[in-house]
């Protein structure tokens, strides 16, 4: 039904696609794998003419697409099921439906369209009341408002982009006897996932991407999911790991079984532990979503965890605030730079004094302190390296990697206990990258205890004196970098203990 | 990805290194200046504009645009008096659209000045009414304090809704102005008013809680320089202190504010109270100043103007001085146009709105030209 040739696609110097071949056929489930950054995304993208490639061609269902829209592609029979569902939440489930189909037509006829709904629903056992308003439903009725809004317009083919990444299990379920009913229908589905169990349960097919290219394609009979672990992350490390050369120190921080629910009560965090240690990384791999945004609030005191307890040099911190925390020595990168960890309006000067200004020497009685923001400024800005006009620009005439230069000089240079980085490398390029790390290297071999969450396992691998995995809200098989095994953290990221693999 | 080749920085390092970098380095930002026009630029055209465009249902009128406009200039400039008028009236939207200024600055819309005028009317009243024997000065200062602190009240009842239950200040100020005001009727209905009077209002107050002149022979009250050391105040607050930075940083972005251990409800309340002080100093100028008494409707249309005042300021404090000095003359020359020319003075009003729609279409436009 779908043939995609040699699509290539790139964005600057990163070669997001190149050369890859997908093919589609009728009433098949094909799951498409890989690392977050493999180049799924920009595939569909491409395919659902969000994106246009630079080489390549697209054909469905015997005809050629060109150069076409996502208006075009749900007209050939395409529908795509985004990460962030393209939903008005103030608007009715039959509304939403209505809302930029042609079809509906300029006289809205509610009463049919709910009818419409109600019969799909059925059909699918989605449970959809036609008249609910998108805002009051949980986030798996959204989706469920997605997929028949795409089955309504007559989409033959349907992508879904990482669709159970925010279910329940019984959510999933649901989710994937839709699937299978649109299969038994004729439908062909698109299934983008990290998770292999789900994709060995319901896929005919699979392909599996990495760096931007097809690593390996198989049918799912007879494939295990150690076998599709490896095809994702089974690559050479191309860089020797940085150990720190001293032993780590004494326990600095310790966690002990924090757990966290979010609003709608599903836990986010399940009983994590651990310790840092002075002097030393431990380093999270894991897909995103898995928990780590919640773990790195709760250490850093923007949430509090329903139970466990936080420790920080023998002092338990656990209802400490932010401010509080920052004091005891704990330093914290997060991964947004637009609007957490800077505000692109401000000068950078503020910027760098963001998390102080109200102590000394930023702040003195009840004025601050401006020449000292300015002094401060100027002594970052030389030891960093921070290009910039002056301290006085906005930083969002910055690069980001500048940008980040700011977070990582205000936060290092506290002299921090212990560090928090988020992801601090993500957006960055190759030079900005090799500066953050080597500024965290830098803080470890001073004595400071950091835990590193990222999902490149090729950092996590080169940075971690420890290692850890965190998977749907539980951290596990933390070792010694030199006893880590690569296939059992790959394992241990698509949810597999050793014992099912 | 990475080549590992540069050497990592040991921390002490970093931090012994030279402590007096070169500070002159840099010069005060070349574009400040190209700046401070940009931001002046787009309010003063659309005074222009305004005019202009008001110039034509006075020509359709059959009357001379150029000479209604010099009457009107004239009405509020030609004269000590007509300047004392004009400043009187400017008082109350400085104050308030100062406070009003500053919460629209940290992402807190709050609408209700005409109601936390009211009741800082109310409260001025009932302490010059209740204390009169008290020395002048001392009445005057304790009547705008109890003001400040019923504005504040009044402000601080928003807040606390908004935060306790979630519903948006918006509604709850704009809903408080209507209790406000009513809350005015009834008390000049009842315990405040004077008996015997025609019309709601209260007894005269003693003349110890009047207001000073602040030029003698004139009306001026002491209002105006209130006002301006009131403007001044918030510029100084903004700028220059935590309060402020914590204002700014809930402007720009709840999860930084979070990230910089700003705590959201504090800065909510504390900036409402703020500015529910100064509307409600506004209100206390008003009786103690101008009316020598409470009046029913004193309050009418302040608070929207202030809403207006502020954003022609770019919400920004010392702008707002300008902002409601042209609201106040404006409105103080609209008679004197009515009179002399006969157009009448409501088309002041329409200047009003369409400089208000003239400066959001450039703010529109400057917001455009920022993402970019």
């Amino acid at each position: 039904m779908l043939e995609m040739r040699g699509i290539c696609k790139r964005y600057g110097s990163v070669r997001a696609n190149h050369n890859i071949d997908l093919t589609v056929p009728q009433g098949q489930i094909l799951g498409l794998l890989g690392e977050n950054g493999s180049g799924k995304t920009t595939l569909m993208k491409v395919l659902f003419g969000m994106v246009r490639a630079e080489a390549g061609t697209v054909s469905f269902k015997g005809k050629q697409l060109i150069g076409h829209s996502p208006r075009d592609a749900i007209a050939a029979g395409i529908g795509m099921i985004h990460q962030q569902f393209m939903l008005v939440d103030a608007m009715t489930v039959a509304e939403n439906v209505m809302l930029g189909w042609a079809r509906a037509g300029s006289w809205l006829r509610t009463r049919e369209m709910a009818e419409l709904i109600r019969s799909a629903s059925a059909t699918y056992r989605l449970e959809l009341e036609p008249n609910a308003v998108v805002d009051e439903l949980p986030f798996g009725h959204r989706q469920r408002v997605e997929i028949v809004k795409a089955i309504l317009r007559g989409a033959d083919l349907l992508i879904l982009d990482e669709p159970t990444s925010n279910l329940s299990p019984p959510e999933v379920a649901g989710l994937l006897g839709v699937m299978r009913r649109l299969r038994e229908e004729g439908r062909s589905v698109i299934f983008i996932s990290h998770k292999l169990g789900e994709v060995l349960d319901i896929c005919d097919e699979v392909v599996v991407l990495r760096d931007g290219e097809v690593a390996g394609s198989c049918s799912v009979d007879g494939a295990t999911r150690a076998q599709l672990a490896r095809m994702m992350i089974g690559r050479d490390i191309r860089h020797a790991p940085r150990l720190a050369k001293l032993a780590p120190g004494p326990d600095l921080m310790s966690v002990e079984g924090v757990s966290i629910r979010d609003r709608s009560g599903f836990e986010r965090l399940r009983d994590v532990t651990f310790t840092l240690r002075e002097g030393e990384i431990l380093a999270v791999a894991g897909v995103n979503g898995n928990g780590q945004e919640e773990l790195v609030e709760v250490l850093a005191g923007l949430k509090i965890p329903m139970h466990g307890r936080i420790t920080l040099g023998g002092r338990d911190i656990t209802a400490d605030g932010v401010t509080a925390r920052l004091l005891a020595g704990l330093a914290y990168i997060p991964v947004d730079r637009v609007n957490t960890s800077l505000v692109p309006g401000m000068s950078i000067e503020d910027n760098l004094g963001l998390r102080d200004f109200e102590r000394s020497p930023l702040c003195r009685g009840p004025w601050l302190d401006r020449a000292a923001f300015r002094k401060q400024a100027m002594l970052r800005i030389a030891e960093f390296g921070i290009h910039c006009g002056g301290p006085d620009v906005p930083a969002q005439t910055l690069s980001g990697g500048n940008q980040q230069k700011i977070v990582v000089a205000r936060e290092i240079s506290r002299r921090p206990r212990v560090l928090i980085a988020f992801q601090p490398t993500l957006g960055l390029d190759p030079g900005a990258t090799q500066f953050v790390i080597d500024q965290i290297l830098a803080l470890r071999d001073a004595g400071g205890a950091v835990l590193y969450i990222s999902s490149e396992l090729e950092e996590v691998l080169i940075l971690g004196d420890c290692i850890g995995v965190i998977y749907d809200g539980r951290l596990s098989g933390v070792v010694k970098r030199d006893e880590a095994d690569m296939t059992k953290i790959g394992l241990l990221m698509a949810g597999i203990q050793e014992a099912t693999a | 990805m990475k080549t590992f080749a540069r050497k990592p920085r040991p921390v002490e390092a970093i931090a012994t290194l030279d402590k007096n970098a070169k500070v002159d380095n840099y010069r005060a930002s070349p574009g400040l200046h190209a700046g401070a026009w940009r931001a002046v630029l787009p309010p003063l055209l659309a005074v222009v504009l305004a005019f202009a465009v008001t110039s034509l249902p006075i020509t359709i009128s059959g009357k001379n645009p150029l000479l209604a406009y010099w009457a009107l200039l004239k009405g509020a400039l030609g004269s000590v008096d007509a300047i004392a008028f004009a400043l009187n009236k400017s008082t109350p939207y400085v104050l308030a659209g100062v406070g009003v200024a500053i919460c629209f600055r940290s992402r807190v819309i709050n609408i209700g000045s005409e109601g936390q005028i009211a009741i800082g009317g109310v409260a001025a009243s009932w302490m010059a009414l209740s204390f009169s024997y008290l020395p002048s000065l001392i009445l005057i200062v304790a009547a705008l304090f109890a003001s400040a602190v019923a504005g504040a009240a009044w402000a601080g009842i928003a807040a606390i809704i908004r935060l306790k239950r979630g519903v948006h200040e918006v509604l709850g100020t704009l809903m408080l102005n209507f209790i406000g005001t009513l809350f005015v009727s009834e008390v000049l209905h009842g315990p405040m008013g004077e008996v015997g009077a025609g019309f709601p209002q209260s007894p005269l107050f003693a003349q110890a809680a009047w207001l000073p002149s602040l030029f003698p022979g004139t009306n001026l009250h002491a209002g105006i320089a209130v006002a301006f050391i009131a403007v001044v105040l918030c510029h100084v607050l903004l700028w220059h202190t935590p309060f402020g930075f914590r204002l700014r940083l809930l402007g720009s972005s709840h999860t930084a504010a979070a990230y910089a251990g700003v705590s959201f409800a504090r800065a909510v309340l504390e900036v409402m109270l703020m500015a529910g002080a100064l509307a409600g100093i506004a209100g206390g100028i008003e009786v103690l100043g101008v009316h020598y008494r409470l009046i029913q409707g004193f309050s009418q249309g302040f608070g929207f103007n202030a809403v207006a005042i502020a954003l022609l300021a770019g919400l920004n404090p010392i702008a707002v001085l300008p902002a409601g000095l042209f609201f106040g003359f404006l409105e103080a020359g609209a008679l004197a146009m009515q009179r002399e020319i006969g157009v009448p003075s409501s088309l002041v009003f329409v200047i009003q709105g369409l400089t208000m729609v003239f400066v959001l279409c450039a703010m529109g436009i400057g917001l455009k030209q920022q993402r970019v």
